[in-house]
């Protein structure tokens, strides 16, 4: 049951080389679509290519659904999964610096990594800002740590705001992100270059369109958050066998090192 | 010159797979803003190390013993930056240049670049993640802030964009 780490599959040392594997794949994954360049990012902002969005969106939404499905089929302990905390206020004036960031800068942090690597001077130069902008950040921790701290809801998710099952929220996301593919791309059609647009069969979009929202449907059904209690609830009453099962990990729940790892910067 | 690249949808379902991996195996998301926190840490350190724990934020970073540099974070900012070559070179992308558009010069291109890197720099440490660490990682567990960080990225970008068109169009 994952999170591996988490139940002491493996240790510190490993989850770097992990980290690496998986960077290797995102920076990959990235660069492919487009990524390490600051004019097909930015065309989101002229509504002229909106892959940013269909890339994002997709992935969220993957993610989401994936994660939910795991959960309901017991492969994932989704309360061991490090749950970004709540911080409104900082949240919104970071994100809208962020955007502006973006725009005048035409990289988000780890596309500009991918910029750097490939030759772009800009991309390079983005990244001698980061670091620049982190340490003037730090510099003013003592004016702005109250800002910092402000609005805080502790780690809760949409289901907990809105008060809606998570199988329902996936399903409205499914549609949400389906609408916005169609509307987008209608946008694009109308002001976007179609020489660099990306091909697609119509046929292929309707069907995983119907795909993510018969998944989404199923989740609403299911509702996992309700087998999520389940799970919880029972193995308390059958403490031998959760016992029995741990044998798979030698090392007690906590991994040794989490001390040293698992600190508040787990966002990006 | 005009290249397509891969379909986005592809990409996005792909690094849904890549995120989910993730969350399976390390039981948190990606990111890399924290990274570049990290080397202004040890950039600090190296050069004044008792202003760098005498202030609250560096050392957050600096504690355990280790080089702040030695943090999961970094593995994988390293990693994304191989894979990323790895992709630029098959596909011969892997040339020196300044991405702008035609109507500005590579010295005020460079000056934005820069200045949208501090922007950016000090608003994933207020937001406690950028793009990767707070929108996409929260926003596929459905953390809540991460959600209204995402849509407030689109609202500050889009209520930027028109002032910046000459740098990019």
């Amino acid at each position: 049951m994952g999170p591996l780490y988490k139940f002491g599959w493996f240790d510190f040392a490993y989850s770097l080389q992990l980290a690496g594997l998986i960077g290797v794949m995102f920076g990959f994954l990235l660069e492919r679509a487009g990524f390490g360049n600051a004019r097909k990012l930015t065309a989101i902002f002229y509504l002229r290519d909106f892959a940013v969005l269909k890339v994002m969106f997709t992935a969220i939404v993957v993610c989401m659904v994936g994660l939910l499905f795991f959960s309901v089929f017991g492969w994932i302990d989704l309360s061991k999964v490090y749950l970004l905390p709540t911080y409104i206020w900082p949240q919104i004036v970071g994100g809208f610096i962020l955007g502006m960031g973006f725009v005048i800068g035409g990289y988000c942090p780890t596309t500009s990594v991918v910029s750097a690597v490939s030759g772009k001077l800009d991309g390079l130069i983005f990244i001698v800002g980061m670091i620049l902008g982190s340490a003037i950040f730090a510099e003013l921790f003592p004016i702005v740590e109250k800002f910092y701290s402000s609005g805080s809801m502790g780690a809760v998710r949409l289901s907990d705001v809105l008060k809606i099952n998570s199988g329902v929220i996936a399903l409205l996301v499914c549609l949400m992100a389906v609408v916005a593919y169609w509307f987008v791309e209608k946008v694009e059609n109308r002001f976007g270059d179609p020489e660099t647009l990306p091909a697609g069969s119509r046929k292929v979009k309707m069907w995983a369109a119907a795909v993510l929202v018969a998944l989404g449907l199923m989740l609403a059904i299911i509702n996992p958050d309700r087998i999520a209690a389940k799970k919880t609830a029972a193995p308390a009453e059958k403490k031998p066998k959760t016992g029995a099962v741990q044998k798979v990990a030698p090392k007690p729940a906590e991994p040794e090192s989490s001390g040293a790892v698992i600190i508040e910067d787990e966002g990006c | 010159m005009k290249t397509r690249y891969a379909n986005p949808y592809l990409i996005g379902a792909l690094l849904g797979l890549v995120l989910l991996f993730c969350f399976y195996t390390m039981g948190r998301g990606l990111g890399s803003s924290a990274s570049f926190a990290r080397i202004a840490t040890a950039g600090v350190d190296l050069v004044a190390p008792a202003h760098a724990a005498a202030n609250k934020y560096y050392a957050r970073y600096l504690g355990g013993g280790r080089s702040p540099l030695m943090a999961w974070l970094v593995f994988l900012t390293l990693g994304a930056g191989l894979g990323g070559l790895f992709s630029a070179f098959i596909s011969s992308r892997i040339k020196g240049e300044v991405i702008r558009g035609p109507r500005i010069g590579v010295g005020a291109r460079l000056w934005l670049a820069l200045f949208g890197g501090i922007l950016s720099g000090f608003a994933a440490r207020l937001a406690r993640g950028c793009t990767s660490g707070q929108a996409l990682t929260g926003a596929g567990e459905m953390a809540f802030g991460s959600w209204v960080f995402m849509f407030c990225i689109f609202a500050g970008a889009y209520a930027t964009a028109y002032f910046l068109r000459r740098e990019w169009l």
